[in-house]
């Protein structure tokens, strides 16, 4: 999508350069390049390397222009699917970090006591994994299980998320039930696909962008550039968007129409959509018979009718209309989609009778007074959906025939709220009643239709007796558990309490930085103290190494090797690596090295089991040509060669010379549902969700308080938010975001974004504002309150008025409260300050909320 | 003849500022400065409130006051549309900045070498001199030490000289290389172009061909080489929320 | 032969030549202070011109131009008072007003003399400067027109004036043996004061001072034109700058041309030949400009209530109520005060030197902060694009140039004093 021109350029250019520079040398004697005096004599050498972004979960392709080997500038791949020749700040402003001096330099070992900021004493890298090796050690003699690799966003997922943990035998814990894994459980359960929603974007024609953060932020799967991109070309061939967001500022100048939602609500809204979209008729009856257990027979007791076939299979019984009879569904020749039926002498109605008279009460009205909008928007806006949904409508693509449905929902973060799981399956059903999933234009949740694991895992929820493991796996309390940082931190604090009795000892952490980014700051101050030893891979000092690391090992930014990694755009598929576009500076190390000394020294590099064993495996090299060999250390390089050969590719010199593989179109048959052999991947969609019912009984029986097994139920349900119940006092909603110039926390420590995102700042309603006295820059506090434990918290930060954001919310960016950093410090605090987590403040499958009621009154004015 | 200029597609700038960085770094401008800037607006009550989002280069206008109240002809316009300014007969009067009516002149307030301290990032630290050389900033760009045009003078990159006047320069030492300017080239959304206008069929030609468009401040006659197209221009009642970190 | 009743051994008169304590005192005084300014120029030379509070317009929200640019009108604007005066002194040849001829000869060239270095000290880089505003000077630039042409060509042909009419007196001097005779010699350069060489000397003066006038005219027009010619900038294009600015230059002028004449008269025992109708004279003139700006002040004042723009609203406001409202209702004041205070005089024909000095003293301020008013808002509230309202207050450093200018300026015109009698003598009688 570059300009013709500048691709030619491009060439050009590289070649031009080294004319313009010995003009410049025959005009000026002293050209104060970095060459020393001596190097200038021959001049400085120019050339372009092909990297890819450090900072962003999609890694963008770049090339890297580099004088005498010292990269000045970084600039987009040109043809890369995600960001075809083009960057966004971030990726512009990370040239500035590689250079930082504050890196960690060396390995450092801890000189004084945790808890408080690190004093530290440069060491060997051979002497500090050491001390790493004899910890881990230690703790893997008695229970491996109790060494913890916490991980952030990581980049070589196979060989350390995988090949490292497997070879350790350790405990794996993740970010995501910060981010956005309540909205992969809905989807697994209920879709059987590992994403959220996205819609066919491309394609599509109406689309509802749920809290979709378009000018900031990526949304669902990519960080940013892909989906701005293509939300234009759809806008260009007509797309609508709908806004539904507490703030405007995300979708900004793009928000057709606005709709500003209550936070926390949205479950209300999905609820009463799916009320009109029934009450104006607007449903895909084949799609819901054939692909959804909508006419699946529910008895009084709420369970599934089923019959077992002769290997004792389990088979839900519909009623078909063709024989009067309860027939299995996969012999049912024309099911029945609603009504009520007598077997033997009792009465079952369909899932999908269930579902009306269950939305029956959601009405747009009701739905008006819980979300804070107007009742004849949300009426609209259903008609709408409708209208575009197109219902029977389909498409040829590459000459297959594919329903089209182009109207989707685009929803990730919707996933931070108590109720998001059950908001997401809500979102999902709103789709689902137009038969929107899999078709074209329609929704999707990944560029494939592949099945999880979990869909199968899901029917049948473990509610074990304690005791638990620290991460509470099958327990009472979280029949699904996305294995949250913030219940282990609550957990570590009371054991007992929870019904563990092991906690983790040794702590790995790699690319993830708890204290600043999740939420709640005060829970992992009360509980990192607790590990007997923490180990942090990071090229930064984070604000969890700088209080509770006891080693902290050096890790490269940008130069090092990584992959494989995904590049396709969800139409195109592609691969890369992250090939070095200079050696790692100071003494930093790239992880996969680090990994390979780390695992040499703990004794588990080769033989039976061991990381190289599980790196083949990975990589997909076992018992191919291109096997790494047994016991000796490979290289790097030499692992990814291997890969890249073992893709069918000259080796990793493919990626060196062409910076990018790409594998071409995802074709129809894998993009959509409908047409994927079989449909959906084999599964039938779970309108009703007969497991969580049963798993909910469960843990009744077993003694969970009602605020976890609540909304174990088969249909969402809507409730009150446990904030809610905060005294009126506390009559703001807080809800925090992402802005553009920044990744998470880890980037504020680069001046030259802080420069153009400004600092911390707190969005305030020109109207509140004016209710509590305060304008525009005053400095105000933040105080939240805990509805369940009575708890308050506060934070100082500085208002900065909008007209962009609901009277009763306001709105924080989350990246800032940094203070290992000379330029990070001092820019204010963090929202996690202030959220809680926990009971109340997570949702009903371990994942955390980003919204709390709050008030907030001038610096001063209050004690 | 060769004519640059520059459209901005209103409809679709994002407001992401990745033009403003790429530039800050392409040209290596210091602190608060910023030759392109973006700015973020907001107008109207809630609910019916508006964004806009709308990019502010150097207009390089084609009869600009700038270049007419230069008293030693060191702000000038080249044949091909560009206004530049010669970094090595600036006097430091300021009274281009004066009679600017967009507000994109920069002056070197500070020493260039000072002028780096407030990233609070040491870039004299020995570990890393020895990488970079002790190149002020890492990333310089020796392409600002060519003279540039027929003319031959020193007229790209920024922080050459104290008490000196500097701009966007529509990136000239890319452009007479064929490349896009820095910003153009990294905008993630295309809502930048750059080309010869003289040229029917250059994209930009192509691209602004019956297309309705506007000119910042056309009421005062400047004649920009910067077009707009979508959106309207900024209304006076126009609020604008997140200000980049300007002071020095 | 005139030489021969030249009365030998007589020290020179005014005190030139004798230094008092006094003097030293004053010449102390007025060193420190330039050296302060000195100082102050040098630290915003190493430190760049951050060690000012200007700043970028736009983004930065700040002042490009700042105090130095508001002197430099000011300065200007003095000079031109002073040698007005002396001109139409020669013009019409108003005898009773002679004793203050080279007084506003002597203003006039100190005057521009500061007026050339605060721009100077305005330069990013004064050196480049200095060489690089005539090598390559653009006649087009108005800023050509207030610096080369006013300050030039215009020191020049003020100091060529106050040569010419201060070559009898230094004829005369040059006739008594004094330690400072050779100097005078020089200066008298063969000039006799014969009748001839005196006819020939009023006419050549005379025609100078016809040129002058509409030299000055130009000169300041253009000076006025630096601003009102921007179309960019709210508050400046179109206003009456031109008329205003003339106005405003005699004002202050005359306001010196006062202070300084009471000053000598007292310092000199001067009485009679500085007399109470040189002060009625000077007093009648400062207040019927004074009334003349005021109305321009009352113009200013309904044209910023109703402005057409909201641009120019925000400046007016910015004038009237908002951030600049101190500078300008302190400047309308310390220039209508002395207006009423003269009107009073004039109508009661009582005339006090006192107050006269305090409102010449007044008048001065008032100008200075008028000038400051038309620099700095039409740049910090005068944004076409919707960028922050900006503000500017002048640093220590740039005050203290300022000081080191008036001091600077004292100095010179004691130095004078010393060298040179600053009153003409009478003619000796034939
Ligand atoms: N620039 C930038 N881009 C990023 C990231 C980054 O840090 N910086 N992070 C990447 C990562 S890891 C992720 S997961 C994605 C996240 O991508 P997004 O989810 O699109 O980004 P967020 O800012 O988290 O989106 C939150 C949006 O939901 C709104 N919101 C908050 N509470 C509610 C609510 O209760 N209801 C509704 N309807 N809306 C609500 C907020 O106002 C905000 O606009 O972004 C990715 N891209
Ligand atoms: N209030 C609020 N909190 C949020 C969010 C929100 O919207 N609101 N967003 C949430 C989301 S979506 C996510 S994904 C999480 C992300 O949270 P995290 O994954 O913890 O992201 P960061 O805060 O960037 O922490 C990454 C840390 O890794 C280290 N690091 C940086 N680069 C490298 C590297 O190259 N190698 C290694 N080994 N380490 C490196 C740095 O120390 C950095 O601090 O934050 C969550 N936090
Ligand atoms: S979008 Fe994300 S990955 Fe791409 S350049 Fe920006 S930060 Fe890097
Ligand atoms: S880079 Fe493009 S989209 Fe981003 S602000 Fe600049 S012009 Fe707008
Ligand atoms: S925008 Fe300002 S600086 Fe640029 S050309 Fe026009 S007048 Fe000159
Ligand atoms: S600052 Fe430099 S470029 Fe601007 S007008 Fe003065 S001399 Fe010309
Ligand atoms: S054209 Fe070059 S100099 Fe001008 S704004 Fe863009 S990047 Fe900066
Ligand atoms: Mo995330």
């Amino acid at each position: 999508m570059m300009q013709p021109v500048s691709r030619r350029a491009f060439l050009k250019g590289t070649a031009a350069a080294g004319g313009t520079l010995a003009a410049s040398r025959f005009l000026f004697e002293t050209l104060d390049t970095v060459a020393g005096a001596d190097a200038l004599a021959l001049g400085p050498v120019e050339d372009r390397v092909f990297t890819t972004c450090w900072i962003g979960k999609q890694d963008c392709g770049m090339t890297a222009r580099r004088i005498d080997g010292r990269v000045v500038k970084f600039e987009g791949m040109a043809g890369h699917p995600r960001n075809d020749g083009t960057l966004c700040p971030k990726g512009q402003a990370q040239i500035i970090s590689i250079y930082d001096p504050n890196r960690v330099k060396t390995p450092l070992i801890r000189t004084n006591a945790k808890g408080v900021s690190g004093e530290w004493r440069e060491a060997s890298w051979d002497e500090a994994l050491q001390v790493v090796a004899d910890e881990v050690n230690r703790v893997r003699a008695e229970d491996p299980s109790l060494v913890l690799w916490q991980k952030g966003r990581s980049k070589s997922e196979a060989l350390y998320d995988n090949a490292f943990i497997k070879a350790l035998g350790s405990s794996k814990l993740g970010h995501g039930a910060y981010c956005s894994d309540t909205g992969y459980r809905a989807l697994e359960y209920t879709l059987g696909l590992h994403g959220v929603l996205n819609p066919d974007l491309l394609s599509t024609r109406y689309l509802l962008a749920w809290g979709w953060n378009i000018t900031n932020a990526g949304g669902n799967k990519f960080c940013w550039i892909t989906w701005p991109r293509q939300m234009l070309e759809a806008r260009e061939k007509g797309l609508r968007i709908v806004h539904i967001d507490p703030r405007l500022r995300a979708a900004g100048p793009f928000a057709d129409q606005w709709l500003p939602i209550r936070p926390s609500t949205d479950l209300a809204l999905a609820l009463a959509l799916c009320n009109q979209l029934i009450a104006q008729g607007y449903l895909d009856r084949p799609y819901l018979t054939r692909y959804t257990n909508a006419p699946y027979l529910v008895g009084e007791d709420g369970m599934i009718l089923k019959e077992t076939t002769g290997d004792d299979q389990e088979i839900a019984l519909v009623w078909d209309i063709a024989s009067g009879s309860a027939r299995p569904a996969t012999e049912a020749a024309e099911p029945a989609l609603e009504g009520g039926y007598d077997i033997d002498g009792s009465t079952y109605r369909t899932a999908f009778d269930l579902f009306k008279e269950h939305v029956n009460g959601y009405t747009p009205e009701w739905a008006g007074e819980v979300c804070g909008v107007d009742a004849s928007l949300i009426r609209q806006i259903a008609s709408e959906f409708g209208d575009n949904a197109r219902i029977g409508a389909t498409t040829v693509i590459d000459g297959v025939e594919v329903p089209y449905r182009p109207v989707g929902i685009m929803a990730y973060h919707m996933a931070q709220q108590e109720l998001g799981f059950q908001a997401l399956r809500a979102m999902t059903m709103v789709t689902m009643l137009v038969g929107a999933p899999g078709a074209v234009g329609g929704q999707l949740s990944d560029s494939t239709w592949k099945i999880h694991k979990n869909y199968a895992a899901f029917e049948d929820l473990a509610v074990n007796d304690p005791p638990y493991d620290f991460m509470l796996k099958g327990s009472k309390y979280f029949p699904i558990n996305t294995g949250f940082p913030g219940m282990v931190a609550k957990v570590m604090q009371d054991p007992a309490r929870y019904g563990v009795e092991k906690l983790p000892k040794v702590a790995i952490l790699h690319y993830v930085n708890p204290v600043l980014a999740f939420p709640s700051q005060p829970d992992f101050l009360a509980s990192y103290t607790k590990f007997e030893h923490m180990t942090v891979i990071s090229p930064w000092m984070s604000e969890t190494a700088d209080l509770f690391a006891d080693v902290v090992l050096p890790a490269a930014t940008i130069e090092k090797y990584e992959g494989p990694l995904s590049a396709g755009d969800g139409y195109i598929d592609a691969r890369v690596l992250r090939l070095p576009p200079m050696d790692p500076l100071f003494e930093s190390r790239g992880e996969i090295d680090i990994y390979l000394d780390l695992a040499e020294k703990i004794g588990v590099l080769g033989g039976e089991g061991g990381y190289i064993e599980h790196i083949n495996s990975e990589l997909g090299l076992t018992d191919t040509s291109f096997a790494l060999p047994d016991g000796a250390r490979p290289d790097v390089r030499d692992i990814f060669d291997r890969w890249a050969k073992a893709q069918g590719l000259s080796g990793i010199d493919y990626f060196e010379t062409n910076g990018i593989w790409v594998k071409g179109p995802v074709p129809p048959t894998s993009a959509y549902g409908y047409v994927t052999d079989p449909p959906f991947g084999g599964v039938v969609h779970r309108l009703y969700g007969e497991s969580l019912l049963k798993a909910g009984r469960l843990m009744e029986e077993k003694g969970a308080e009602e605020i976890y097994y609540q909304d174990y139920l088969p249909f969402p349900t809507w409730r009150q938010p446990t904030m809610d119940s905060s005294p009126e006092e506390y009559d703001l909603y807080l809800i925090s975001y992402k802005l553009v110039e920044h990744k998470q926390s880890r980037t504020t420590l680069i001046p030259l974004l802080t420069e153009l995102s400004g600092k911390q700042r707190i969005d305030v309603n020109p109207a509140t504002a004016r209710r509590l006295a305060i304008s525009d820059g005053d400095e105000v506090v933040v105080e939240s309150h805990n509805a369940v434990t009575g708890e308050t918290r506060s934070l100082t930060t500085v208002a900065s008025l909008t007209d962009g954001i609901r009277p009763d919310v306001v709105g924080m960016p989350h990246h800032f409260g940094s203070w290992s950093h000379p330029a990070s410090r001092d820019l204010g605090p963090t929202p996690n300050e202030v959220f809680f987590t926990g009971e109340g403040y997570m949702g009903q499958t371990a994942d955390a909320s980003f919204q709390v009621k709050v008030r907030i009154f001038r610096r001063g004015d209050r004690a | 003849m060769t004519r640059y200029a520059m459209a901005v597609d209103l409809n679709r700038c994002q407001g992401c500022r990745a033009c403003v960085e790429a530039c800050k770094i392409e040209n290596n401008t210091p602190n608060a400065v910023f030759w392109m800037h973006v700015f973020r607006l907001e107008e109207g009550e809630f609910p019916n409130t508006k964004m806009t989002f709308l990019p502010r280069p150097c207009q390089h206008c084609n009869n600009a006051p700038c270049v007419k109240v230069c008293p030693v002809g060191a702000r000038y316009k080249r044949e091909d549309g560009l206004v530049l300014t010669d970094f090595d007969r600036c006097i430091g009067c300021r009274y281009c900045e004066v009679a600017c009516p967009y507000g994109v002149n920069f002056f070197n307030w500070r020493n260039p070498e000072e002028a780096w301290g407030e990233y609070q990032i040491p870039f004299d630290d020995p570990d890393l001199a020895s990488v970079t050389g002790g190149a002020v900033p890492p990333y310089k760009n020796p392409d600002h030490d060519v003279r540039h045009g027929p003319e031959q003078r020193l007229t790209s990159g920024s922080a050459h000289f104290k008490g000196v006047m500097e701009k966007c320069t529509f990136c000239v030492h890319r452009v007479e290389q064929g490349m896009l300017p820095a910003c153009v080239d990294t905008c993630p959304v295309q809502a930048l172009r750059f080309g010869d206008v003289e040229d029917e069929d250059s994209p930009i030609s192509r691209f602004l061909r019956d297309k309705e468009s506007f000119q910042l401040l056309e009421e005062l006659g400047t004649d920009p080489s910067v077009v707009y197209v979508g959106g309207n221009p900024p209304s006076s009642h126009a609020r604008e929320i997140e200000r980049p970190l300007t002071g020095v | 032969m005139t030489v021969a009743h030249s009365r030998v051994n007589e020290p020179l008169p005014q005190g030139v030549g004798r230094l008092s304590r006094r003097w030293f005192l004053v010449v102390g005084l007025a060193t420190a202070g330039t050296a302060i300014g000195v100082v102050g120029w040098l630290v915003e030379h190493e430190q760049g011109m951050v060690a000012t509070g200007m700043r970028d317009v736009g983004t930065m929200g700040g002042a490009t131009w700042g105090l130095y640019i508001s002197m430099v009108v000011y300065f200007v604007g003095v000079s031109f008072a002073g040698i007005t005066v002396a001109a139409l002194i020669r013009l019409f040849n108003l005898e009773h007003l002679k004793g203050v001829a080279r007084m506003a000869e002597l203003l006039t060239v100190v005057a521009l003399l500061l007026g050339a270095l605060a721009i100077v000290v305005d330069l990013g880089q004064p050196l480049r400067g200095l060489v690089n505003l005539f090598r390559y000077a653009r006649p087009q630039s108005p800023f050509f027109g207030t610096f080369s042409l006013v300050v030039s060509g215009y020191l020049f042909s003020s100091l060529v004036y106050l040569y010419l009419t201060s070559r009898p007196d230094a004829a005369r001097l040059a006739a008594k043996p004094s330690k400072l005779q050779p100097l005078y010699r020089v200066w008298a350069a063969g000039y006799e004061d014969t009748p001839d060489q005196r006819a020939r000397d009023r006419r050549v003066t005379f025609w100078l001072a016809l040129a002058i006038l509409p030299l000055l005219i130009v000169a300041h027009s253009s000076l006025g034109f630096v601003f009102g010619l921007q179309v960019g900038r709210p508050g400046w294009f179109g206003t009456l700058q031109a008329p205003a600015f003339v106005v405003l230059a005699g004002v202050s002028g005359i306001g010196h041309l006062i202070v300084l004449a009471a000053l000598v008269r007292r310092v000199l025992h001067e009485e009679h030949r500085i007399g109470m109708e040189v002060f009625t004279w000077l007093g009648r003139f400062l207040m019927l400009l004074l009334f003349v700006y005021l109305y321009f002040v009352v113009v200013e004042i309904f044209t910023a209530i109703y402005q057409p723009t909201v641009n120019e609203q925000r400046i007016g406001d910015a004038l009237l109520t908002g951030e600049y409202a101190p500078v300008f209702w302190g400047s309308v004041a310390a220039l209508a005060l002395p207006a009423v205070g003269l009107a009073w005089m004039a109508v009661t024909r009582r005339w006090r030197i006192g107050w006269m000095v305090a409102f010449g003293a007044l008048v001065n301020l008032g100008a200075i902060g008028k000038r400051f008013l038309i620099v700095a808002p039409s740049q910090t509230h005068g944004q076409l694009l919707p960028y922050p309202v900006g503000t500017y207050t002048p640093s220590l450093v740039e005050y203290a140039v300022v000081l080191g200018l008036f001091s600077l300026g004292a100095l010179l015109i004691a130095g004078f004093m010393k060298l040179f009698p600053i009153v003409e003598m009478e003619e000796a009688a034939p």
